[in-house]
C-alpha cells in the first residue's frame, strides 16, 4: 500500500497554475459548444413542435429515454462506433441536454399569455415578427432557467468524460486516481464544484438582468388619479 | 407618411355585404355569423351587440382577418379587405380587446409606438405621436412613459390600449367589450372619454359589447345580432327601443325599452312650459288675475335677474299689496337643459312634483317641464332619429 | 455489423458467466449497492422532505439542496468519498464500494428532499385547511390528504434518485468498486470494444428499465389523482422536468 501523504500539496499547485488554468478552460470550451449546439438543435426542435404539437410526445420520450442512461454508458456505446475523441463526448452531451432544453423552450413559449399573441397578431406583426419580438423575449426567463440547468449537468458530465479523452478538469481526476495522488484529484474535484457553482450564479444574475418588466419600480397608482371627468 | 391605399382620410366607411363565417363542413357544420350585411358611414361609432353565441366577436375578427370570412365581403373605403395583405391591413385597423393585451416586455411608450414602428415612421416623428396620445388619454406621458405594463392599474392598461389603437391614425377603429374588465363607476367614466375621444377624432369605430345599455350609450348606430350570427334588426338607437323589429330584439333590449328611450333625449328637446311670472315688490292684485287665468294654480316668483326664488300657491295671494319673497315655497328641483329626459323623470318622481324649473347655467328661468309632457313624449313614434 | 455479432458473442460466452467478473454476479452486486444506497436515501430524505414541505419551515433548505446537489459532479464526488476512505482506513482495497454506496446516497438525497417539498408545497392550500378544520391531526392530513396529492412529484423525484444511483454505482468501478461498471472500465482499459459495449448496454438497460418503471408508477399515481402539473410546476421554478433533476452519471 503506497504511502499517502499530506492531503494536498499547495506548494505543488502553486508550481503548475497554467497547467490547472488550461484544464479549466479545456473544461469550459468542452461545456460551451456542448450548451451551444444543444441549444440550437433544441430551439429547432422546439419550432418543430410550434408548427406541429404533436411532436412533443416523441421527442420528449426519446430525450427523456437518452437522459436516463448514465454518462459512463452512453460514452461507452459510443466509443466503439466513433472513438475516442472529442466528437464522441460532445455527441453524448448534446444528447443530454436535449431533455431539458426542449421542455423549457417549449414551456417558454407556450407561457406567452394568449391576449398578448392576439394583440401582437392584430397590431400587425407578421409571424416571425411576432416570434422574434414577442414570444422570445417573454419566453427568456424559462428558457434562460433551462440553460442554467444544461450548463451546471454538463460541466459535471465533462468530468467523466475525461475516462474517455483526456481533456479538462477529469482529468486532473483521473490522473491524480490512477497516480494515487490526492492532491490532483481533490484539486480537480473542487475545481469542478466551484466552476459549477461560479456557472450556476451568472445564470442566476442573467435570468434577473433579462427580465427587468417583471420587477415593478413603483407601486401601481391605485385609485385612478380623477382626469377631468366626461 | 400617408397610408397607400386610400386610407388617408382619418375614418373610413366599412361596408359588410353578406358576410358568412361557417366552421366545419357538411352535416356538422356551425353557423357562427349568417349573411351579415350593414354599413357603417365614416365617423361613426356602431355598436354590435347581442347574447353570447351571436356572433359579434367573431364578426370584429373577421374585419381585421383575424378570423377568415367563409363568404362575403368586408369593405373599407371602397377596398375589399379580402385583397389586401392581412399583415399590412391590421397596420391600418385599431384593435382594443377587453385583456388589452398590452405586451409586457415594452415599456409604455414602445407599446403605444409599435405600429409606428412597424411602418418605419422617423424616430422623432414616433416618439412626438407617443406622448401625444398618453396625454389624449388623460395619462402624463413623462410620468408613464418609462413605466411597465405590470405597474399599471387596469384603468390605466385600457386608455394605454386606446393610445396604441390609435397611434398611426388608423381610419377604422376596433373594440371588443373593452370596458369589460373595470368596475362599473370606472367603465363609465371610460366610457364618458372615449365619447369625447370621438368627438375631437371623428374615427369610425365598431364596438362589440353584451350589454344594451352600453350599445345605446355608445353607439350613433345598433346592430342587434341573435344566436347563429344574424342580423336581428339594424338602425340608430332611438329607432331600435321605439320600433323593435322583432320579438326577439324587443327581449334583448328588455322591457324598460320606454325609459331607455327616455335616456336618448334631453330636456331641451322639448317644448318647454312658460310658468306665470312675478317679481317681488309687483302688485299683487294684478299678478293674482293673471294667475286665475292660467290653468297652473301656482306663480312663479323670480328676482331681478329672472332667477327662480319659489312657488307662491295662488289662493296664497291677497287681493291687495305686493308680493313678497317670503311667500315662495321653493319645491321644484332644477334642470338644465342637457339634463337627459330620464333623469328628469327620475328627479320629478323623487321630489313628487308635477313641474321642474329649467334654469340655464347662470341659474335663469328657461321654462318649466313637466311629467306628463315627459311621458308624452314616450307616447310619440320616432319620427326620424 | 460486426460490433453486434462481436456483442452477441461476448454475451454467449460462458467465460463470461462464470468467476468473479461473471455477469450474474456484477450484476447482483450492482443492484444490491443501489438498492442499500436507495434504501439509506429513503430513509434519511424521505421524512425530511415530507416534514419540510408539510411544515413549510427550513424552504431555504430544499431550495439550496437542489442547487447543490446539481452542481456537484458525481465523479468529483466518489472521489472525494475515496480520499477520505483511504485516509481514514490507510487501505485501498478494503471497503471497495463504501466510497460509492456514500456518494450515491449524498447524491440521491437532494432530488428526493426537493420533490417532496415541492409536492407537498403544490397541494391546495384549501384542502389542507379543509382537512384541519374537519379535526384530522396533522400526521392524518399529511397522510390522507397531501400525501395522495403529492405522490406523482414525490415518485418523479424517487425516480430521478434510483437512475442516479444506479449511474453513480457504474461509475463506481472507476475507483475501485463492483457492479457492471467493471465491464465499462476494463473494456477501456484494454481496448476490449465487446465487453465495453456489453456493459454499457447491460447498464443502459437498467437505467432506462428503472427509469421507464418507476415513470409507469408516477403516470399511475398521477391518474388517481389528476395530478398532471408536475411538470408545469418543474418548468415554473425553472427547474426543467420534475423528474429530469439531474443527468444520470454526473
Amino acid at each position: 500500500m503506497p504511502e499517502i501523504g499530506p492531503l494536498v500539496d499547495f506548494p505543488w499547485l502553486l508550481e503548475r497554475v497554467d497547467m490547472l488554468a488550461l484544464r479549466t478552460a479545456e473544461h469550459v470550451w468542452l461545456t460551451a459548444i456542448a450548451v451551444g449546439a444543444g441549444f440550437a438543435i433544441s430551439f429547432g426542435l422546439a419550432l418543430l413542435i410550434r408548427r406541429l404539437p404533436i411532436a412533443y410526445g416523441p421527442i420528449t420520450a426519446a430525450a427523456s429515454i437518452l437522459y436516463a442512461i448514465p454518462s459512463l454508458a452512453l460514452f461507452a456505446l459510443l466509443v466503439p462506433i466513433i472513438g475516442r475523441s472529442v466528437l464522441t463526448v460532445e455527441i453524448a452531451l448534446v444528447g443530454y441536454t436535449l431533455l431539458i432544453l426542449v421542455h423549457n423552450i417549449v414551456a417558454g413559449f407556450r407561457s406567452v399569455p394568449a391576449e398578448v399573441i392576439d394583440a401582437a397578431d392584430a397590431l400587425g406583426y407578421t409571424a416571425w415578427g411576432r416570434l422574434w419580438r414577442v414570444e422570445l423575449p417573454l419566453a427568456l426567463p424559462i428558457i434562460v432557467a433551462g440553460l442554467r440547468i444544461a450548463t451546471v449537468t454538463t460541466i459535471g458530465l465533462v468530468t467523466v468524460a475525461a475516462l474517455i479523452a483526456p481533456w479538462g478538469l477529469g482529468f486532473l481526476i483521473t490522473d491524480g486516481f490512477r497516480r494515487f495522488f490526492p492532491t490532483l484529484y481533490l484539486t480537480g474535484a473542487a475545481l469542478s464544484v466551484a466552476l459549477a457553482m461560479i456557472a450556476d450564479a451568472l445564470f442566476v444574475a442573467l435570468e434577473r438582468r433579462v427580465t427587468p418588466w417583471t420587477r415593478p419600480a413603483e407601486p401601481p397608482t391605485t385609485p385612478e388619479r380623477a382626469t377631468a371627468a366626461g | 407618411m400617408p397610408d397607400s391605399r386610400g386610407a388617408d382620410k382619418t375614418a373610413a366607411t366599412l361596408e359588410l355585404r353578406g358576410v358568412t363565417k361557417r366552421y366545419g363542413r357538411g352535416a356538422t357544420a356551425t353557423t357562427a355569423v349568417d349573411d351579415l350585411s350593414f354599413t357603417v358611414p365614416a365617423g361613426m361609432i356602431c355598436a354590435l351587440v347581442g347574447p353570447s353565441g351571436s356572433g359579434k366577436t367573431t364578426t370584429l375578427r373577421m374585419i381585421n382577418r383575424l378570423i377568415e370570412p367563409t363568404s362575403g365581403e368586408i369593405v373599407l373605403d371602397g377596398q375589399d379587405v379580402m385583397h389586401d395583405d392581412p399583415v399590412e391591413l391590421r397596420r391600418r385597423i385599431g384593435y382594443v380587446i377587453q385583456q388589452v393585451g398590452l405586451l409586457p416586455h415594452l415599456t409604455v411608450g414602445e407599446n403605444v409606438a409599435v405600429v409606428p414602428r412597424l411602418l418605419r415612421w422617423e424616430r422623432e416623428r414616433i416618439a412626438a405621436r407617443v406622448d401625444e396620445l398618453l396625454a389624449l388619454v388623460g395619462l402624463d406621458p413623462a410620468r408613464h412613459r418609462q413605466r411597465y405594463p405590470v405597474e399599471l392599474s387596469g384603468g390605466e392598461r385600457q386608455r394605454v390600449g386606446v393610445a396604441r389603437a390609435l397611434a398611426a391614425d388608423p381610419p377604422l377603429l376596433l373594440m371588443d367589450e373593452p370596458f369589460g374588465a373595470v368596475d362599473p363607476i370606472r367603465r363609465e367614466r371610460l366610457q364618458n372619454e372615449l365619447l369625447r375621444l370621438q368627438q375631437r377624432l371623428a374615427k369610425t369605430i365598431v364596438f362589440v359589447t353584451h350589454d344594451i345599455d352600453e350599445a345605446i350609450k355608445m353607439g350613433d348606430l345598433i346592430a342587434v345580432l341573435r344566436q347563429g350570427g344574424r342580423l336581428a334588426q339594424f338602425g340608430p338607437p332611438a329607432e331600435v327601443l321605439a320600433n323593435p323589429a322583432s320579438d326577439f330584439v324587443a327581449r334583448f333590449v328588455g322591457a324598460d325599452r320606454g325609459l331607455k328611450r327616455l335616456s336618448l333625449e334631453r330636456v331641451r328637446d322639448l317644448q318647454l312650459g312658460t310658468p306665470v311670472t312675478a317679481r317681488p315688490g309687483d302688485d299683487a292684485a294684478a299678478a293674482r288675475a293673471r294667475v286665475l287665468d292660467d290653468p297652473f294654480p301656482y306663480l312663479l316668483l323670480v328676482d331681478a335677474e329672472d332667477r327662480p326664488i319659489g312657488w307662491v300657491d295662488q289662493d296664497d295671494i291677497g287681493a291687495e299689496g305686493t308680493l313678497g319673497a317670503d311667500m315662495a315655497v321653493p319645491m321644484s328641483p332644477f334642470l338644465s337643459p342637457h339634463t337627459t329626459l330620464r333623469d328628469a323623470l327620475s328627479l320629478l318622481l323623487g321630489e313628487a312634483v308635477m313641474a321642474g324649473i329649467v334654469v340655464d347655467e347662470r341659474e335663469r328661468l328657461l321654462g318649466l317641464v313637466s311629467v306628463e309632457q315627459i311621458a308624452e313624449r314616450l307616447r310619440t313614434p320616432v319620427a326620424n332619429a | 455489423m460486426e460490433l453486434l455479432a462481436d456483442l452477441a458473442a461476448w454475451f454467449a460466452d460462458p467465460a463470461n458467466w462464470s468467476g468473479r467478473d461473471a455477469i450474474p454476479v456484477r450484476l447482483s452486486e450492482h443492484l444490491l449497492i443501489s438498492g442499500l444506497a436507495m434504501a439509506a436515501a429513503l430513509a434519511v430524505a424521505l421524512p425530511t422532505g415530507l416534514y419540510i414541505g408539510h411544515s413549510g419551515r427550513f424552504d431555504l433548505v430544499a431550495i439550496n439542496l437542489a442547487n447543490m446537489g446539481r452542481a456537484v459532479p458525481s465523479y468529483a464526488l466518489l472521489v472525494v468519498f475515496f480520499g477520505i476512505f483511504v485516509m481514514e482506513t490507510r487501505s485501498a482495497a478494503l471497503f471497495t464500494n463504501g466510497p460509492t454506496v456514500l456518494a450515491m446516497i449524498a447524491l440521491a438525497v437532494p432530488s428526493i428532499v426537493t420533490n417532496a417539498w415541492v409536492g407537498l408545497r403544490a397541494v391546495d392550500a384549501d384542502l389542507v385547511e379543509a382537512a384541519r378544520g374537519m379535526g384530522m391531526r396533522e400526521s392524518q392530513v399529511l397522510r390522507r390528504v397531501e400525501l395522495p396529492l403529492a405522490l406523482p412529484v414525490i415518485l418523479a423525484g424517487i425516480r430521478t434518485a434510483t437512475v442516479q444511483v444506479i449511474a453513480t454505482a457504474a461509475l463506481g468501478a472507476v475507483i475501485g468498486g463492483g457492479g457492471l461498471g467493471r465491464y465499462i472500465v476494463q473494456g477501456l482499459a484494454r481496448f476490449d470494444d465487446a465487453r465495453l459495449l456489453a456493459g454499457a448496454v447491460m447498464v443502459a438497460a437498467l437505467a432506462i428499465g428503472a427509469d421507464v418503471g418507476l415513470g409507469w408508477l408516477e403516470r399511475r399515481a398521477a391518474a388517481r389523482t389528476g395530478s398532471a402539473a408536475d411538470a408545469e410546476a418543474g418548468a415554473a421554478t425553472g427547474r426543467g422536468p420534475a423528474g429530469a433533476e439531474r443527468p444520470a452519471g454526473v
